[in-house]
């Protein structure tokens, strides 16, 4: 196991571990975090699991830990790893099962005061459109026709169908839809998984949650993004759903071949992975492309939901109820990407696994109206604590691929949180702060209670101060519709 | 027999066995207990399995992905389990199905991290990551 003497002090908030501190290290591994969260980071397998991430081959730069990081299974959760295209593999495990789980943003002109005689009951009628928890299934009617449509197209057959406008899809990451997709390299399974789930939030950690805008630390670029004090904001955090779990699970299941094929040796098995240009890994991108466009797709489909319940719940009191895009982002994905490598543009494949995306000012795929100031990035804290959005850097090219966190980051387990924690205590404590709770089920709500998770506010603050992000906005939550 | 451990972010179990069937029906038996899936009634449906794979982990996790796919997409539970045959790499097993009567959580996947399934006292014994 890696020791605290293990980690050489880069800055106040970067450690590395050099690439010789295990003979199959290809690169060094390296950690975001400052001196007092070194304890709990160390205390369970995530550095390890980031030392093992750097044994992939093709490997450049350093496998990098975002500052929320915590123990997963194969690649850390907060793990990135860039691995060049030319000789460079991809992995299955580097993106998880729940390929483009993702948060969206969306802001409205409704302020706090406006909202508060309508919040339960705009609470219950969202809970009512987004199908989630346990087994719930969605209320479309999806096609195979539709289901190949859905996995080439993303959010583009969302606004083909009347769900979603035009504005959204350049406020997505990748437009919402990720060229190179095949739904022929999907196995019946995940396409039978996927038909009945589209436009559904799912169960665990998934959520729907309504936000008032607490602080703006940014003015000039909260203005840009159309964010300003107590405003009504909505996150919406889901992904692939059962047909991104299939295709994870086909993928890590096939590549234990391909790892024998191509004769790579790995710490662990759930780090399989294939040479990017071979037949393995491109079937598995164009299956992880698809697998990514039916999550845009389903946060999309949400999003109309959402918006229904705004104009059902609040037109008859409030005139401006309307929701508008800020950003949809990824943090669970493989995306090709050039940066600079050893001081030259490289073609790398970017494996951000509970990490997201964070690119600075000047990247041509951000909308016009975000272009000079840099692309958002949203971190989501735990349940009942707040959420901040932040704006990417030109820094975060150089110090993680451009990447930041992604939420607040488990420190307890599922296991403990239960022994700990009372659904219903848990809720009744929400409500007393004023939050109007949703959930599935009680022992799935403790599960995600806020003491389970690292402080958001000090997560956020070593992003801010390593340069990863800059904060804009800092968002409190008023209700929350967990699965 | 099965106990639940300690994961940051996921699910994890230790499985013991006295041989490689019990080890199978008693991780499955965990994973059931993970996923809080119950069946009140006496199996009614008898279904068949046969699975290959490279080596004694990899079957244990395509067995596993099994009867979670059914939990998930059919509601089944699987309430007996009979090995007609285990091997390394050879699975050919009768079962008795039943519909679930609850179910807390669905299993998002078997991972193959950190597995291993060793001998220990006379029997064997892994260790179980699951995606939830």
């Amino acid at each position: 196991m890696v020791q605290k003497r293990d980690l050489t002090r880069v800055t106040d908030t970067l450690w590395e571990i050099p690439s010789h501190h295990r003979s199959d290290m290809r690169v060094p591994a390296r950690l975001f975090a400052t001196a007092d969260m070194l304890d709990d980071v160390l205390a369970d397998k995530t550095i390890d699991q980031l030392v093992n991430m750097t044994t992939l081959p093709g490997s450049v730069g350093w496998a990098a830990a975002m500052p929320d990081a915590h123990q997963g299974y194969g690649f850390c959760i907060g793990g990135v790893l860039a691995t060049r295209l030319s000789d460079g593999v991809i992995s299955p495990g580097g993106v998880g099962y729940d390929i483009n789980c993702g948060v969206r943003l969306l802001r409205s002109e409704v302020t706090q005061d406006e909202i508060a005689p309508f919040l339960d009951s705009l609470m219950t009628s969202i809970d009512q459109n987004c199908p989630s928890g346990v087994g719930r299934q969605g209320t479309l009617k999806v096609s195979g026709q539709d289901l190949d449509a859905v996995l080439v197209g993303g959010s583009q057959w969302a606004l083909r169908k009347g769900y979603a406008r035009p504005q959204d899809l350049p406020h997505t990451e990748s437009h919402g839809s990720i060229p190179g997709a095949d739904p022929g390299a999907l196995s019946s399974r995940a396409r039978s998984r996927g038909c009945p789930q589209l436009g559904t939030l799912g169960a665990g950690n998934h959520f729907v949650e309504v936000d008032v805008v607490e602080e703006v630390t940014d003015p000039a670029v909260a203005t840009a993004f159309g964010i300003r004090p107590g405003q009504i904001m909505v996150q919406i955090h889901s992904g692939s759903r059962g047909l991104g779990h299939q295709v994870a699970t086909d993928y890590v299941e096939s590549f234990q071949d391909a790892v024998r094929k191509h004769s790579i040796r790995l710490p662990d098995r759930e780090l399989v992975c294939a040479p990017f240009g071979s037949k393995e890994g491109q079937a598995y991108f164009a299956a992880m492309c698809a697998a990514a466009n039916y999550a845009f797709c389903n946060r999309q489909l949400l999003t109309h939901w959402v918006r229904r319940s705004f104009e059902d719940v609040l037109a008859a009191h409030i005139r401006r109820f309307d929701l508008h895009m800020v950003y949809d982002i990824a943090h669970n994905i493989a995306k090709v990407e050039t940066h600079i490598v050893q001081g030259a543009k490289t073609k790398v494949c970017v494996h951000r696994k509970g990490a997201t995306r964070a690119f600075g000012p000047g990247f041509a795929e951000l909308p016009a109206d975000y272009r000079d100031f840099g692309q958002p990035v949203l971190v989501p804290g735990s349940m009942g604590t707040a959420s901040w959005l932040l704006v990417g850097t030109e820094q975060s090219m150089e110090l993680s691929f451009g990447s930041c966190c992604h939420g607040a980051g488990r420190t307890m387990s599922r296991a403990q949180a239960k022994k700990t924690i009372w659904g219903s205590d848990l809720r009744q404590q929400l409500e007393a702060q004023g939050i109007v709770v949703r959930a599935g089920s009680m022992a799935g709500l403790a599960e995600e209670a806020p003491a389970a998770y690292k402080d958001v506010d000090q997560v956020v603050d070593v992003v801010h101060r390593a340069g990863l992000a800059s904060k804009v906005a800092r968002l409190r939550p008023l209700g929350v519709i967990k699965g | 027999m099965y106990q639940e451990l300690d994961h940051t972010a996921d699910c994890a179990i230790r499985v013991w066995g006295a041989d490689r069937a019990e080890l199978f029906a008693d991780a499955a038996k965990g994973m059931y207990w993970l996923a809080g899936a119950t069946t009140g009634e006496a199996g009614e449906e008898i279904r068949h399995l046969t699975l290959t794979a490279s080596d004694q982990e990899s079957l244990l996790v395509r067995w596993l992905q099994e009867l979670a796919y059914w939990l998930e997409s059919e509601s089944r539970v699987v309430s007996g389990i009979s090995f007609q045959e285990l091997t390394m790499t050879h699975l050919d097993a009768e079962m008795t199905c039943g519909t679930a009567t609850s179910i807390a959580r669905f299993i998002k996947a078997v991972t193959y991290h950190d597995l291993a399934i060793v001998p220990v006292g006379g029997g064997l014994q892994t260790a179980i990551v699951f995606d939830v």
